[in-house]
């Protein structure tokens, strides 16, 4: 019988294929390396990210607590207009997707929260801010020392 | 007013006192039966002057409102009774002052901007007060018994400082200018939700191709001019009531009339229309003219006083009480008055 001429193109593919098989071997490994610490650096990202969330969304419950406690007690301490402002923040903080960081309205459902509350904070004349959120402008040396 | 002869503006009193620049004015628009016009400047000395004339002609500082504010007052502005002063401040604060009993006291502020506030103003109603600042943002509050302020609204949408901020002369409908070089239109929709019914820029409007820093609105709420770091002052027609919410497809909107350049070679930084609708302005190239509506409608130029201060003009205001007395503030630290003379109407 004939020899199969793929045994001449055996012998010589492995060594004509050597970069390939090399790049390949050296890809296989780093994909998987990168994968355990990518995953655990996500991890990482995201607690920080999920921790940075809730706290801020806590602290703006908190102060609803508050709020609504104080409500209850006395119907009148706040105007109307300030009641239904806190009733709106009440509502978008329960709106905020907690649970699917992947919504793309979160952002926008985060802009609103802020603005409502610096609305709320402003009519009440309390100096109140959640401290690890960044302003729209670098603070200068001036405005901490008078906060 | 005189009789014939060509229009001249004639420097009629110079007011000292401030120990900086004299960034803006404001005249009482009520000042009660016998009492002549009284007019607030304010500056970068941190003080608010009051200035009132005196029974032989002469104008003297009546009160100096300091010790408040602890950065530059930028702004500063009349409630529409004449008994309240609202003082915008670099240090982020409006102070609304009332004046009882011979005195000046500061009854409230207003806190909430981040940074310098710019410029403050009163809705026709007396009850609405709006301030714009570098944060971007305006801020309108509203008036409660007992001078407390509550905070209606907070309007984004500019992307840079806001330079100014004014209330149309009769409708709720507040105007807000920027260094982002547009101006914005703001209208609620009868339940404090406050939206920018309109923006006039220079690519969909002929708008300003600069930072926009003034607007000033006739007294029938028709007309408004802007003025820019463009050179150029531009009219607009603002017949259309944007304070109702847009039904369906009909939506008339504010048009532009007319751009008014190579009158000023440097930034224009105010303009106001007097009662008789003509236009003052004041610039860096330490210049006022001023103009006045022809047939069209389009502008003439009445009139144009080179050298009217030593240094860039800040701000121009008519006076509500004498329609052809305009009041001028500058870098140089003076406040001046002018009286309008001749044929300026012809």
């Amino acid at each position: 019988m004939d020899q199969k001429p793929q045994d001449d193109i055996d012998f010589l593919e492995p060594s004509v294929l050597l970069d390939e098989t090399h790049y390949e071997e050296g890809f296989k490994n780093g994909y998987n390396d990168g994968l355990v610490t990518g995953k655990e650096e996500g991890r990482q990202v995201g607690l920080k990210n999920g921790f940075q969330v809730g706290e801020e969304l806590g602290f703006y419950q908190g102060c609803l607590d508050v709020w609504m406690s104080v409500i209850c007690i006395d119907h009148n301490a706040f105007s109307a207009r300030v009641r239904k402002n806190i009733e709106q923040l009440a509502a978008l903080v329960r709106s905020y997707p907690l649970s699917d960081p992947e919504d793309e309205q979160i952002q926008d459902i985060m802009e609103k929260i802020r603005l409502k509350f610096r609305v709320i904070t402003a009519s009440l004349g309390a100096k109140l801010e959640y401290e690890g959120r960044p302003a729209s402008s670098k603070h200068d040396v001036e405005d901490l020392s008078s906060v | 007013m005189d009789g014939g002869g060509a229009a001249e503006l004639r420097e009629a009193h110079r007011l000292t006192g401030h120990s900086d620049r004299v960034w803006s004015l404001a005249w009482n628009p009520f000042t009660g039966s016998g009492a002549g016009p009284v007019l607030a400047s304010c500056g970068g000395d941190k003080a608010v002057r009051i200035w009132k004339r005196s029974p032989d002609g002469a104008w003297h500082c009546s009160d100096v409102l300091e010790d408040t504010h602890n950065r530059t007052v930028r702004s500063c502005a009349w409630s529409p009774d004449g008994k309240l002063l609202a003082t915008a401040s670099f240090d982020s604060t409006t102070a609304i002052w009332e004046y009882s009993g011979g005195d000046f006291e500061c009854v409230a502020t207003l806190e909430g901007h981040e940074n310098e506030v710019k410029s403050v103003s009163w809705s026709s109603s007396g009850s609405l007060l709006a301030t714009c600042s570098r944060d971007k943002t305006v801020w309108i509050w509203e008036m409660q018994p007992g001078n407390e302020y509550e905070c209606v609204a907070v309007l984004q949408g500019h992307t840079q400082d806001v330079k100014m901020v004014q209330w149309h002369p009769f409708l709720d409908v507040l105007v807000s200018v920027s260094y982002d070089n547009s101006i914005k239109v703001w209208a609620d929709d009868g339940d404090d939700e406050w939206h920018c019914v309109q923006t006039l820029t220079e690519a969909d409007n002929c708008g300003h191709s600069s930072t926009v820093w003034a607007l000033s609105f006739n007294k029938k709420g028709d007309r408004m001019v802007t003025c820019s770091d463009d050179r150029t002052l531009k009219i607009w027609d603002t017949s259309a009531d944007l304070s109702q919410p847009k039904t369906g497809d009909d939506h008339e909107s504010w048009r532009h009339l007319s751009t008014l350049t190579g009158y000023h070679g440097r930034t224009i930084f105010s303009a106001h229309l007097s009662s008789e609708d003509i236009i003052a302005s004041g610039a860096g190239d330490d210049t006022i003219c001023l103009f006045t509506e022809v047939e069209g409608p389009s502008y003439r130029l009445i009139l144009k006083k080179e050298k009217a201060h030593d240094m860039d003009i800040n701000c121009v205001r008519w006076c509500p009480q004498d329609p052809r007395m305009l009041a001028s503030a500058s870098d140089d630290g003076t406040v001046k008055l002018w009286e309008l003379r001749g044929n300026a109407l012809d």
